[in-house]
């Protein structure tokens, strides 16, 4: 492992030890939400962080189509792979927070809803990129599909303003609203999991990277 | 722009002319319909009748699966017959060829619907009338959302293995996220606008705005991509 990435990854995981400091210890109790408000941090940043992977489905299928090198098409998998693990991630402990705050893991909310759609959606991608064995039509078809699935990200975001929601607006025109010490979790937890997902990235880009070379390999054997 | 927008509706035509040939598939996709309509009766039917909301959001969704039917063939019939290559060697641009089959999906979806939606609506019980520019805007802007994400779907789905597991694989996700929309717009025209909860602030218009906005995204956004997939 190279040196810039030993000093990542120690960045990370003192960035993720104040994370977990931050959370469980420094934060307030919140005046309505009580120590429920602990999962809070565990629900929003995972969920920005898919945003942000999908985000990057998004770029990864532009530049592959642009450019037509293969690495796009391995990232742009990867970051498929990944939103779907942060997906999953704020799926579950937005469950439990649901059930704490509102006696029920599943209320068929706006958002809940949107988040399960955009996890089927990509899930789709994945499935769809399995049954296509050409690489070349896999890598272009799948660039496409990541493309014109993403208005469906956009929706899931948006969904708390179109529908009346259990959610709340956080993120307001004026700026944040919440307390001062939540905002800086929050800030933390961001940063925390936008690295964490960063190294996911990168270690399942080599790991795919070397996957396809060798599949290359025995191709060329048999 | 335009010898563009004209061979689309040469596309469009030469397939609606070969849909009229043989007749069965626009029936076919009706007759599924129909089967849809009974096999949810049996789900949501109490006391003899289905509440409005409910009725009218199932409009929607059985337009959504027949649409399964209409928009599979679209692009997978031409590389069956092997006419896709023609399709792709035509010195026309890549995005007429996609607007063509748009159109022919919207045109082919909406000889459906103009026998669909009055018999659903009489026999879920709910009335679109109530305010016919809305019901009837909704529905055309709605077909032609579908249209537009069946179409891509059909042509995403040919270089799969197994084609007709693969195009429900890329057409409901895509098409979810208009549906909801739509049923949302649906219920608003039923139940009257101040029937239906929608969030603060928002208007009926704001919701056909997003919805409008959806269909402009998915048309530009695969009209836009489209040369790479006829290319290979």
């Amino acid at each position: 492992m190279s040196r810039n990435r030993l000093i990542i990854l120690g960045i990370t995981a003192a960035i993720s030890l104040l994370y977990i400091y931050m959370t469980w210890i420094f934060a307030p109790p919140d005046v309505q939400l009580g120590e429920d408000v602990r999962i809070f941090f565990q629900h929003v940043a995972p969920a920005l962080v898919a945003y942000g992977l999908f985000g990057g489905t998004l770029l990864c299928g532009i530049m592959y189509l642009w450019k037509g090198e293969m690495k796009y098409d391995i990232i742009g998998a990867v970051t498929i792979k990944l939103g779907l693990l942060f997906t999953t991630i704020t799926l579950l402990t937005g469950m439990m927070w649901a059930n704490a705050a509102w006696h029920s893991y599943w209320n068929w909310d706006p958002r809940e809803t949107t988040t399960l759609i955009l996890w089927i959606a990509y899930a789709c991608i994945l499935a769809y990129r399995a049954s296509v064995s050409d690489r070349e039509s896999r890598a272009q078809f799948g660039s496409i599909f990541g493309i014109v699935a993403f208005p469906m990200v956009l929706l899931s975001y948006l969904s708390i303003r179109i529908w009346d929601t259990l959610h709340p607006i956080v993120i307001e025109p004026t700026g944040l609203n919440m307390e001062v010490e939540h905002m800086m979790t929050l800030f933390v937890a961001m940063i925390a999991m936008t690295l964490i997902g960063l190294i996911l990235v990168d270690l399942t880009y080599r790991i795919d990277l070397a996957n396809e070379k060798l599949m290359r390999i025995r191709m060329e054997r048999s | 722009m335009t010898s563009g927008l004209s061979a689309a509706l040469a596309i469009a035509k030469k397939d609606i002319v070969t849909q009229f040939r043989k007749k069965f598939e626009i029936f076919s996709m009706f007759l599924f319909a129909l089967i849809a309509v009974i096999a949810f009766s049996f789900a949501v039917v109490s006391g003899g009748s289905v509440p409005a909301e409910v009725g009218s959001a199932l409009l929607w969704v059985i337009i959504f699966f027949t649409g399964m039917f209409g928009f599979a063939p679209i692009f997978l019939s031409e590389s069956e017959t092997g006419t896709l290559r023609g399709l792709a060697t035509a010195p026309i641009p890549a995005w007429s060829v996609y607007l063509g089959k748009v159109f022919y999906g919207f045109v082919l979806m909406g000889i459906v619907e103009v026998f669909l939606v009055p018999i659903i609506s009489v026999l879920f019980g709910f009335s679109i009338l109530n305010d016919p520019l809305l019901a009837f805007g909704t529905i055309a802007v709605g077909t032609l959302d579908l249209a537009a994400v069946g179409s891509m779907a059909s042509a995403l789905s040919m270089p799969s293995e197994s084609k007709s597991t693969v195009f429900p694989l890329v057409y409901f996700p895509t098409a979810t996220s208009g549906l909801m929309l739509l049923i949302e717009l649906t219920k608003i025209v039923v139940l009257g606008s101040g029937a239906v909860v929608i969030g603060a602030g928002l208007t009926v218009l704001l919701i056909f705005d997003i919805l409008l906005a959806h269909l402009i995204a998915m048309l530009t956004l695969s009209a836009s991509v489209f040369h790479f997939a006829l290319s290979p």
